[in-house]
């Protein structure tokens, strides 16, 4: 949904009920559906979990690449024709001539969700938005988009924000982390310095839930209790405090600010997991 | 006929599933027996011990859930043998395959389409009791309200529906449920995948708790080699249909022999940053080929990035042991 926001794109009957959002030193709440227009699909593009379902399944893969670009003004005609064969070259799809002419049923899911990105790359967007772009995939698929994500970020400086609930695939393309609990960021900050040092308790027990691959011994997961909350009806004080562990009596009442907790770090918390000691920290597991 | 209803552990030597070159080809259209094949189980022989938890993997449409569809026998092999607690399941027909079900029991991926939502969450945990006539009411009742709180249920909710749970409770009730009849062997196909991540570490969870108190075996499916690693004993890949490789849990994450466990291992990103900045990913080439008609020779040669010809195109290599319990079906073993 924040994803959503920041395209203006919330739908019916939510709304942006407050606040900024600013792309380039422009007010995206407040622009006109023309700049809109542009600023959507142009300035920022976005990529989501299912392929199939964001492709036209009657028109041709080649042909709905073109459509992007001829939606906006960047490129005319000739040239957005043109371009249809380099961008699924760049998204590496193999014989591009001829997979152009597909359609997406035609497509394995790895490749349909190369088809998007190429898509979104249409108008050389300084933001891409991908949202579990890799969730319906197979691992060995995943490894190949998250390396042609890697390498689009650092060949044309494409701006990328990765939503994901998978925080390995995170540390894999990230170099900083927002965490959200509901619909509040619980925890930012530099991806490693995150994930080494991570302050809120959310983002503490999130990181020891899922088994790694790497685990040397056998560690019994942390399990958060609980479900997430209803976002209709949020908790008092600190809305991760009926779930959490180290909560303290000011938890129940007064909801934490979101503040600086070491250099580029950012938690909104009480307690701090720095200030839980290794022992009780053990207990909890 | 009243049988005891206190779960009783498994007190078995050798291996309590047996598989042995089980073959599951379906039939695609055509008609009149034309039509090609598509050979999801084609060939495959491995052992569960009793009380041990075997993970399975392999990426979707490897075989692997049809694999554990065919040992639950709900489906049968189109050639092979399966053999459960030292008896033949292949050749067993109604009542028979019927009793044996009551010690192996299947746990599905989606705990939305598996539970019946017109029936309270008694009355599903409780019917494979009533299926068997196992007690009376009052005898089942008490076994329902044992095993959901077993289960991390609330025994005070039997009248409740399916659809007043969450997606982690449901899938409880769905354990409860494969648990009730005191099975040694449960099959899980993707037990956590449709849940939440903060859900998940809960069933995982009480699925090693359980195993614990009631010694159970399980056969673990899952897509998710995190996770695999994490419950298993020990693992076994699949790619294609066939098995290519089986070793302890441990094994096969520190010295993996086939080049396909090898790739999907160096796909998996690291939850460590510092550990995740040094992974090398090895990227396959192409899709995976058709079941239909897979490649001639090892499988995994259209992909594999240390094949060699003409050998690894046209000789099948066999499953074979390469060290102390480790076994794997490759020309090249540990070569990548």
């Amino acid at each position: 949904m924040t994803a959503l926001s920041i395209l203006n794109l919330v739908p019916e009957p939510g709304r942006i009920s407050g606040g900024q959002i600013l792309f380039k030193n422009r007010d995206v709440v407040s622009m006109t559906s023309s700049e809109l227009h542009e600023y959507r699909g142009g300035d920022v593009a976005m990529i989501f979990q299912d392929p199939m379902t964001s492709l036209n399944p009657v028109l041709r893969v080649g042909f709905q690449i073109e459509e992007a670009m001829r939606a906006h003004s960047r490129f005319d005609k000739r040239q957005a024709k043109a371009r249809v064969i380099p961008l699924l070259e760049r998204v590496r799809i193999p014989s591009p001539k001829q997979r152009a002419r597909d359609f997406p049923f035609q497509f394995s899911g790895g490749m349909r969700q190369r088809a998007m990105i190429a898509m979104g790359l249409a108008n050389e967007p300084s933001l891409l938005i991908a949202d579990e772009p890799t969730t319906a995939l197979d691992v060995t698929v995943q490894a190949q988009i998250l390396e042609l994500l890697k390498e689009l970020n650092r060949e044309l400086g494409t701006a990328i924000i990765l939503i994901s609930h998978n925080v390995a695939v995170i540390s894999s393309l990230c170099t900083r982390v927002m965490v959200m609990y509901a619909g509040r960021i619980v925890e930012s900050g530099p991806t490693r310095q995150v994930f080494e040092h991570p302050e809120h308790p959310y983002t503490w027990s999130l990181l020891r839930s899922v088994p790694r691959v790497d685990e040397r011994r056998h560690e019994r997961l942390i399990s958060i209790q609980g479900m997430p909350p209803d976002l209709s009806r949020l908790p008092t004080g600190c809305t991760f405090h009926p779930r959490c562990q180290f909560k303290v009596e000011r938890c129940l009442r007064e909801e934490p600010p979101l503040e600086e907790v070491a250099a580029d770090q950012e938690a909104r918390c009480w307690v701090l997991m720095r200030n839980v000691s290794k022992e009780s920290q053990a207990a909890r597991t | 006929m009243k049988q005891q209803l206190e779960i009783v552990p498994s007190e078995r030597v050798g291996p309590l599933v047996s598989v042995t070159d089980v073959y599951k080809y379906f039939p695609t259209g055509g008609g009149f027996g034309r039509g090609a094949a598509v050979k999801a189980v084609d060939g495959v022989t491995f052992d569960i011990a009793a009380g041990e938890t075997l993970g399975l993997v392999g990426e979707s449409g490897c075989g692997k859930s049809t694999l554990g569809r065919v040992i639950m026998q709900l489906q049968p092999a189109t050639k092979g043998s399966v053999k459960f607690e030292g008896r033949e399941l292949t050749k067993m027909r109604g009542n028979e395959l019927r009793q044996v079900r009551q010690r192996m029991q299947i746990i599905f991926q989606d705990p939305y389409a598996s539970l019946n939502p017109r029936m309270t969450v008694g009355d599903i945990v409780a019917e494979p009791l009533k299926n068997f006539g196992l007690g009376n009411k009052r005898e089942r009742e008490k076994r329902v309200q044992e095993v959901m709180k077993v289960c991390g249920l609330n025994p005070n909710f039997t009248n409740r529906y399916p659809h007043e749970f969450s997606g982690g409770q449901r899938q409880r009730i769905g354990i409860a449920r494969a648990l009730v009849l005191t099975p040694s062997l449960i099959v899980a196909d993707e037990p956590i995948s449709a849940l939440d991540v903060s859900i998940q570490a809960q069933i995982v969870n009480l699925l090693e708790d359980l195993q614990n108190e009631f010694k159970l075996t399980y056969l673990f499916i899952a897509h998710d080699l995190s996770v695999v690693r994490h419950v298993s004993d020990r693992v076994a890949v699949m790619y294609l249909g066939k098995i290519v490789e089986v070793a302890s849990s441990r094994e096969v994450y520190d010295n993996p022999l086939h080049p396909y466990t090898k790739v999907l291992l160096s796909s998996i990103p690291y939850t460590d940053p510092e550990l995740e900045a040094h992974r090398k990913p090895i990227l396959l080439k192409g899709e995976i080929p058709s079941p239909i008609n897979p490649p001639k020779g090892c499988r995994f040669h259209t992909r594999c990035p240390i094949a060699q010809f003409p050998i690894c195109g046209e000789v099948e290599p066999p499953l074979e042991k390469k060290a102390d319990g480790h076994v794997a079906a490759c020309h090249f073993p540990g070569k990548l």
